[in-house]
């Protein structure tokens, strides 16, 4: 949809028009004996929404979609699907939901909706939630979400940094760092021309951490849920065994085109009736560590030579008569996600009871 | 004066006959040395680089003889013939693939070799004074892509634009080296070709300074663990990395005093070696945010050196490592290097940084994570492995002890630059290739991704 920028408006002598979405609380209609009533659509602001208008000069809140939590969060689809029809007929620079402090129905529709509207009507979204709302986590990476705390009474300030972020980002101009803009992180990286050398920012790191004083790492540590140990293998010697690897070996010509660095592909490769790979039929696609040794002899990365000895000798059932290979070269997580889990339903499908990793 | 290399040769030979010689009534060589234990940087001012012969320094014009510095290059067999341009802040050109950026630099004669254990016997660096061309670089342009799996171009020197605020290396006035090598030599063989052209020609233009009075001179206080000048001060130590076995080195490859770092293990150095000449970039490295220019100018042990001098700091030392080949190699490593650092250098605090690519930053997260558990604090600089940019992807360690960390950016910044008159490459293909317009990843503008601490790129996490 191509609207008119802010500034060409503003020049028009229009105001910002805002939609904004609150619950059946913030919507002044009643507490929780009120979660279960659909989406009502109003005209002008309701409740915080006058906040917003007050801090947004010349800004009107021109709709204002109630709706309860219970509703909200049973019909999800339907209630967005709603919100987009009426928004797609009337024209709206902004869209706010919230704040919704720690209620976690409210942060989950708010968090839904507004996705929705940024993705499918390009309209900027602004929201609001405290740290613990579990609508942060779903939404946190596609949404600017105001850190709104726990404390209601606290809504004035909390609507005061909602409309200030939603000013900037319907004027497209840069927004700043989570902690000057009173948003929470959203968990994606950005590159900025700093200042100081890198060499400074480490030394003086160092020395404010010597002193004792609080330093801020500029990466955060990251966890990650810990993969259960599967339950071993009952029997090795009656067990179909598979070899993948992430160390880019493929057939000459790299027929999947199994990229160097980053790989977005895997490719699955026969071996049947082979007891050894040879050379002049493999190459490896990959950038990262000395291939000379595996171009020398693919045996060393896929051990086929001797997983087919351990076959003849009963160590295990069978071997695979396929292995698969991608590249797992500065490969970001968000891809190694989809590369696994189409390799685990592949040989799922496959009936391999067990898999031998090659890295490099 | 111009010296060729003959004659530099000469003045290191009179120095290895004086350090022979076995005279029991003049000054000894040991006690010379004793004298000259701290590094002077006689520093001159370039504001200008120019084509003329012979080569010599006017002012503060530089003049470069070409016919002079092309007898030089073509005394290494492998060179069938050399180009040389020159390019200045500012003005709209382009040169690349470049392979590596030297700062010109001479030895005072009698104060050691240039580039020990390369151009000459690896004598000790850091000892006496060395002549500074500031303000000049020799930059070498490969006739080879660096590694296509990361890009065609290689690395570019971009000397207007956008990209200059990004990278020091806009801000020079470069000499540009495109030697040709003689076909059917094997990669290696050819990138230790390009390394000591670059050098001869760094160190034949700086020797044009020797004569003449330094603008300024700069002498580096002393440091080591038993200075007594700094008592009561933290205790602060660097460890760098300087290779990765992600790649086995050639048996000739220049790295560390000429050696190749095969099967060394974590080694002391005096801060003033790094500055002057002791170490390298390896051969495969000039993709990898590593130039000669930033040892010499080295950012860390600079600003380590500057808080020493505010007595801010008691600046004790640095160890050189390597980042291992898997994990036994690694522990050797990490354990050697922390080891040094606790009882040799008895530091309270260390900053370390990374060579090459992702593995290292496992050696550096684990030889950090041991020094923590000595009691050594730590900060570690990391390069920018997130290409989805997304937080989750951005460290390629979890170590809790590990939570001082310096992020440098460039995986999400693209240029786009214009088509430019004036390309400098080795070749036409090159040449085409670096016309534009095209659009640029930052980490292929050299300096900007840069690993030796002096990029100012940083991923910022919101």
């Amino acid at each position: 949809m191509l609207r008119p920028s802010v500034t060409y408006r503003v020049y028009l002598g229009v105001n910002m028009q805002i939609a904004h979405y609150l619950n059946q609380f913030f919507g002044g209609v009643g507490a929780e004996e009120h979660a279960a009533m659909g989406l009502e659509i109003r005209d002008g602001a309701v409740g915080p929404g006058k906040v917003l208008e007050s801090s947004l000069d010349g800004a009107r809140v021109a709709l204002t979609f109630v709706c309860g939590d219970n509703y909200a969060v049973e019909r999800q689809d339907e209630l967005t699907a709603a919100v987009l029809k009426k928004l797609r007929e009337v024209n709206v620079d902004l869209f706010f939901a919230g704040p919704c402090f720690d209620a976690g129905r409210y942060g989950m529709a708010a968090g839904a909706i507004g996705r929705a509207v940024q993705a499918e009507l390009g309209i900027p979204v602004v929201t609001a939630m405290s740290e613990e709302n579990p609508g942060v986590d779903l939404y946190r990476d596609s949404l600017y979400i105001i850190d709104s705390g726990t404390n209601v009474t606290k809504l004035r300030d909390v609507v005061a940094k909602m409309a200030a972020l939603g000013k900037k980002l319907s004027a497209s101009e840069p927004i700043g760092l989570p902690a000057e803009e009173g948003y929470l992180r959203r968990g994606w990286l950005r590159d900025q021309l700093v200042e100081k050398k890198a060499a400074i920012r480490l030394v003086d790191m160092l020395l404010t951490k010597m002193k004792g004083e609080a330093f801020e790492s500029e990466m955060p540590a990251t966890s990650f849920a810990p993969v259960p140990i599967p339950a071993a293998v009952s029997d090795l010697s009656k067990a179909k065994v598979m070899l993948i690897t992430d160390g880019g070996l493929v057939p000459k010509g790299n027929p999947d085109r199994i990229e160097g660095t980053a790989a977005t592909r895997w490719g699955s490769y026969n071996v049947e009736g082979r007891d050894d790979l040879r050379a002049e039929d493999y190459e490896v696609s990959h950038g990262g560590y000395d291939t000379r040794f595996v171009q020398e002899d693919p045996d060393r990365l896929v051990p086929l030579d001797a997983m087919r000895e351990m076959e003849k000798n009963g160590i295990i059932g069978k071997l695979h008569n396929e292995f698969i290979s991608t590249c797992g070269r500065s490969n970001p997580l968000s891809n190694t996600r989809r590369l696994g889990r189409e390799i685990a339903e592949k040989i799922k499908r496959d009936g391999v009871d067990a898999v031998i990793l090659t890295s490099t | 004066m111009f010296r060729t290399a003959a004659s530099v040769d000469k003045v290191l030979r009179q120095g290895i006959r004086f350090r022979q010689r076995r005279d029991p009534f003049s000054v000894g060589w040991a006690e010379r040395e004793e004298e000259l234990m701290q590094l002077t940087l006689a520093n001159h001012p370039i504001t200008d680089l120019q084509f003329g012969s012979p080569t010599r320094l006017e002012g503060t014009v530089l003049i470069a003889d070409p016919a002079e510095l092309r007898r030089l290059v073509l005394t290494d067999g492998s060179i069938i013939g050399v180009d040389f341009d020159i390019v200045r802040p500012g003005e709209p050109c382009r040169a690349g693939p470049v392979f590596d950026i030297i700062e010109p630099r001479a030895k005072e004669p009698g104060a050691g070799t240039d580039f020990p254990g390369i151009l000459g016997a690896p004598f000790t660096a850091g000892l006496g004074t060395t002549h500074v061309l500031r303000g000049a670089a020799v930059s070498v342009l490969a006739e080879i892509s660096p590694d296509l799996t990361r890009s065609a171009t290689g690395r570019v020197l971009e000397m207007s634009g956008a990209p200059i605020e990004a990278s020091d290396y806009a801000a020079l006035r470069h000499l540009i080296v495109i030697p040709h090598t003689k076909a059917g030599l094997a990669r290696q063989a050819i990138e230790k070709v390009y390394r000591v052209a670059g050098l001869r020609v760094a160190v034949a233009l700086a020797q044009s300074a020797l004569n003449h009075l330094a603008a300024e001179q700069n002498t580096f206080q002393s440091v080591g663990p038993g200075e007594s000048s700094h008592e009561g001060l933290p205790r602060v130590a660097y460890i760098g990395q300087i290779f990765s076995r992600q790649r086995k080195p050639a048996v000739d490859e220049p790295i560390l005093y000429g050696a190749n770092t095969d099967g060394m293990l974590p080694i002391m150095l005096h801060p003033d070696e790094w500055l002057d000449g002791a170490v390298v970039p390896s051969l495969h490295s000039w993709f990898g945010g590593t130039e000669t220019y930033f040892y010499q100018n080295h950012p860390i042990i600079l600003d380590l050196y500057r808080r020493h001098h505010a007595r801010e700091i008691n600046f004790v030392g640095t160890i050189a490592t390597i980042a291992g080949s898997d994990n036994f190699d690694r522990d050797r490593h990490c354990r050697a290097a922390a080891n040094l650092v606790k009882w040799n250098l008895q530091a309270d605090g260390a900053v370390l940084s990374k060579y090459g690519g992702g593995l290292p930053h496992a050696d550096l997260a684990e030889t950090a994570r041991l020094l923590e558990n000595m009691g050594i604090r730590t900060a570690v600089m990391v390069s920018d492995v997130s290409r989805d940019r997304r937080v989750e992807s951005a460290l390629l360690f979890n170590v809790p002890e590990v939570d001082a960390i310096v992020y440098n950016g460039g995986n999400g910044t693209k240029w786009q630059v214009p088509r430019l008159d004036r390309i400098i490459a080795a070749t036409p293909e090159f040449t085409e290739l670096l016309a534009g317009p095209m659009t640029i990843d930052a980490a292929n503008i050299v300096g900007v991704t840069n690993q030796q601490g002096a990029s100012r790129m940083r991923a910022i996490v919101y």
